[in-house]
């Protein structure tokens, strides 16, 4: 049970989120809480629910059911002016210049116009498109465009930011850019919760993993407690028989990895790669002990952490389950 | 509001911005101005003057042809000079010079005995020297009109005693242009020949009431008046020449038969005045005059206009709701702005481009026309009264603003469901379709406006806007007037209603559009 304390602290609180099209439940009792200063990634495959509950969060569609409270009120559009939101899919008006497309959304959001055109030129100025400014808007690049679509989220300071895929169509300098930006607002301790389906970008930036998938949400925790939910593995390379690795109780499972390529050495000396997972709370250098004994001549060992790309694809996949650590 | 009226203002100034909307603006004055000035332009430059040859060896008709041609002449030049003296001097009554003779204003080139006093105190030299005193400073000097019917001699090498049928075979070749004929010192095309035969007086028909067969044409044509052109679609030289050759047939009739052409001539001019009143107006002032015809057949251009401007701006809706949902700006609207807001922003901004389109045609119409009268007074005077003392103005802003809301509605909708202009299409082939109805019916209104086709239409909340415009200025009953009213604003916020339900579902939603059934089950979902 939260104290009253703690349910104003939530810049974004989701109890028992629901929402119905028709027969078909597309988010399914989500609930999680985010606090001030956050960069939480919000993650999923495609149609598992991310955009709707987006869209619910920002009260452009009505939960079926549950609460929503966004900066301490219960509807997004009470607040509207101190959110920021950046659709999936972009778009601007193509015949309006970028710095009066930027002005103009901060002045829906409740910026006068003179301070939005300001802060419009300023913004653009800071990310490269200065030149840029009085071009309308199909005259820019793709990523430019974008970059417009991004300043014009986030042009009147918002105190949360709701970012969907806001690195798609950026190219790596540009990608590095807008990484810096979301950091930057977590430091002056704005919020921000942003999908991607480039799992580095949110193992770079994120300290919380929101995972969705069929409408329900099947993780939510920090980025370690993500990789705990994948064993830890262990590779190595050898021609020898590796049998008495198999025995040991660290060892939950053992599989040989496809051959890439000539291996051999000589007749008869094949050289093979193998992938160890481990239990829970094992220690790699067991293995490596194990191998000197039995006289295993390793070729290569190598123990490596989960990546994200590890625990989207066994949460999301056949094997997905719920883990809720929170 | 705030957010609405923001909205608004993005529409406004974002259309205003495109090219369409100028070309809108420009367009409907310009085609305005041409239909007036084209013609114009084509009588006083594009018409080629018609060279023609008469032949008349007994000399009995030819005087009287030169004569009408003449007079026609002399009408095209006082015409002239009444439009060169409105638009270069001072009205008469604002003059103190003298006025010896009579009031120029008088002078009716419509009227023959007017025409002849003209003719008589010395036409154009006699009206430019009493105008010369009341000339604007630097006015440019008065430009003769043309002549457009200007008679040649036969060409030497055609003997103009041999036989008229002769004479016509001669004239083939200059007839066809493939020869030239000599005028002023140059060759010029033969546009047409009269060859008229020696004994007339056997050709004329003479009504014969007791044996009808004699009275059919005699089929014989060598001894009929020829006319000869290449031109078979221009009859106005021939209907000319035909009416005063007729006109100096019967005249000679009247002096054969004893009968004092003086007399007929003046027994012609007789005639009793008519009035027409209308029973509606104020006694003492129930004669109908020019304002009372602008009064008529004002709602119609209202209409006209009411249409254009509702269709224009439909369009312009429409295309803007498809790109804000094709381009996916609308959710980052939608987290803005409520769709109610974003709605409301939407018709206002487009109303207000409307609006100011009409406003800038109605403008420009009034510019046109007064230039075009040469700043003639009774004209925008006139039509300055209709608009002061009818109710023309405040009907028209009500029924646009309603008309267009109600459309408005429908087109949101469309819109809000469409992914691409063709998509569209389709639904809005049924809408031009509906939308051509008050324009088919736009010239019978007026002539019966309390009928029952536009009683009917009336109550038809699609055609209230157009019909009950068109009947604005013939008093309908108060029943049309306010009941119609009342059902137009009901279906308006119904469908504006509907609209908003449609509009927040269709808009967020991808892929195929849906069926009328389904957007209908959206509209009415509690």
């Amino acid at each position: 049970m939260k104290t009253e304390n703690e349910t104003a602290a939530a810049v974004l609180e989701l109890r028992h989120v629901t929402k119905l099209f028709g027969q078909f439940k597309a988010v399914d009792d989500v609930s999680f809480r985010l606090g001030p200063g956050s960069i939480c990634g919000f993650l999923g495959p495609n149609g598992a629910g991310k955009t709707t509950t987006i869209r619910m969060i920002l009260e452009i569609l009505k939960p079926t059911s549950g609460a929503i409270t966004v900066l301490g009120r219960p509807s997004a559009l009470e607040v509207r002016h101190r959110l920021g939101y950046l659709p999936e899919e972009k778009g601007l008006y193509k015949k309006m210049k970028a710095w009066a497309i930027v002005a103009y959304f901060a002045t829906l959001k409740g910026m006068t116009r003179q301070a939005a055109k300001r802060r419009a030129f300023e913004l653009l100025e800071r990310y490269g498109l200065k030149d840029f400014a009085e071009k309308p808007t199909d005259a820019l690049s793709k990523g430019m465009g974008q970059k417009v679509q991004i300043l014009a989220a986030i042009a009147h300071d918002p105190e949360l930011v709701i970012l969907d895929e806001p690195f798609s169509g950026l190219d790596p300098v540009n990608q590095g850019v807008m990484e810096e930006l979301i950091r930057e607002m977590a430091r002056r301790n704005r919020t921000v919760l942003f999908s991607t389906h480039v799992m580095e970008h949110a193992e770079r930036l994120c300290e919380r993993i929101l995972l969705i998938a069929r409408g329900r949400l099947i993780f939510d925790g920090s980025m370690a407690e993500a990789k705990r939910t994948v064993p830890r593995r262990v590779r190595l390379e050898t021609e020898d028989d590796v049998a008495p690795l198999r025995d040991l109780a660290e060892v939950s499972a053992m599989r040989a990895l496809p051959r890439a390529g000539a291996q051999t050495d000589g007749p008869g000396h094949a050289s093979q790669q193998w992938e160890l997972e481990l239990r829970e709370n094992s220690d790699p250098q067991l293995i490596l002990q194990t191998c000197f004994g039995r006289r295993i001549r390793l070729k290569s060992f190598n123990q490596s952490e989960p990546t994200l790309h590890d625990v989207f694809l066994r949460l999301v996949g056949a094997e997905a389950k719920e883990v809720v650590f929170r | 509001m705030r957010y609405a009226l923001l909205v608004a203002w993005r529409e406004y100034a974002e259309n205003a911005k495109t090219r369409g909307f100028w070309v809108g603006i420009f367009l409907f004055p310009l085609i305005l101005l041409l239909s007036i000035q084209v013609p114009i332009l084509i009588e006083q430059r594009a018409t080629p003057v018609r060279y023609y040859i008469l032949v008349d060896p007994s000399r009995s008709l030819a005087p009287a042809i030169e004569a009408a041609l003449e007079k026609s002449y002399q009408q095209q030049m006082l015409a002239a000079l009444k439009q060169y003296a409105r638009k270069n001097a001072l009205p008469m009554t604002n003059s103190a010079a003298p006025r010896p003779g009579p009031s120029l204003e008088a002078l009716n080139e419509a009227d023959a005995q007017s025409l002849e006093t003209f003719v008589a105190k010395g036409g154009r030299d006699f009206f430019l020297a009493q105008i010369e005193p009341r000339l604007h400073p630097g006015a440019a000097p008065f430009r003769e009109p043309r002549r457009l019917f200007q008679q040649v001699k036969l060409p030497p090498a055609i003997n103009p005693k041999a036989e008229l049928s002769t004479i016509a075979e001669d004239l083939k070749p200059y007839l066809r242009q493939d020869k030239l004929v000599e005028a002023n010192g140059a060759t010029v095309p033969l546009a047409a020949a009269i060859l008229i035969p020696p004994q007339l007086e056997d050709q004329i028909v003479r009504p014969q009431p007791r044996s009808p067969a004699a009275a059919a044409r005699p089929s014989a044509t060598p001894r009929q008046i020829q006319y000869w052109s290449a031109n078979a679609s221009d009859n106005r030289f021939r209907d000319e020449v035909e009416r005063a050759v007729n006109a100096e047939v019967r005249r000679r009739e009247y002096l054969a038969r004893g009968i004092d052409a003086g007399v007929i001539q003046q027994i012609e001019r007789t005639y009793v005045p008519f009035v027409s009143l209308n029973p509606k107006k104020e006694k003492g002032l129930e004669a109908m005059g020019a304002a009372d015809i602008i009064r008529q057949w004002a709602p119609s251009a209202f209409v006209y206009l009411l249409w254009v401007a509702t269709f224009t701006v439909m369009q312009m809706l429409l295309t803007n709701t498809i790109e804000e949902k094709s381009n996916r700006i609308i959710e980052v609207l939608l987290s803005s702005v409520t769709p109610g807001e974003l709605m409301i922003g939407k018709l206002l901004g487009i109303a207000a481009i409307g609006l100011t389109m009409v406003g800038a045609w109605v403008a420009a119409s009034f510019g046109v026309l007064l230039w075009k009268s040469g700043g003639a007074p009774e004209v925008t005077g006139q039509i300055l009264l209709v608009l002061r003392t009818s109710n023309l103005l405040p009907l028209f802003a009500v029924y646009f603003l309603l008309g267009y809301l109600m459309y408005a509605a429908f087109i949101l909708s469309l819109g809000s469901v469409c992914n691409t202009l063709k998509e569209a299409q389709s639904y809005m082939g049924a809408m031009t379709l509906l939308l051509i109805v008050p324009l088919l019916t736009l010239p019978f209104i007026p002539k019966d406006p309390n009928g029952p086709l536009a009683r009917v239409l009336s109550w038809i909340p699609f055609y209230t806007p157009f019909i009950m415009m068109n009947r604005a200025t013939a008093d309908p009953p108060l029943i049309d007037l306010v009941g119609t009213l009342v059902l137009l604003v009901a279906t308006t916020l119904g469908a504006l209603y509907l609209a908003g339900r449609i509009f927040r579902i269709g808009i967020l939603r991808t892929g195929q559009p849906p069926k009328i059934v389904e957007m209908l089950r959206w509209a009415l979902r509690r």
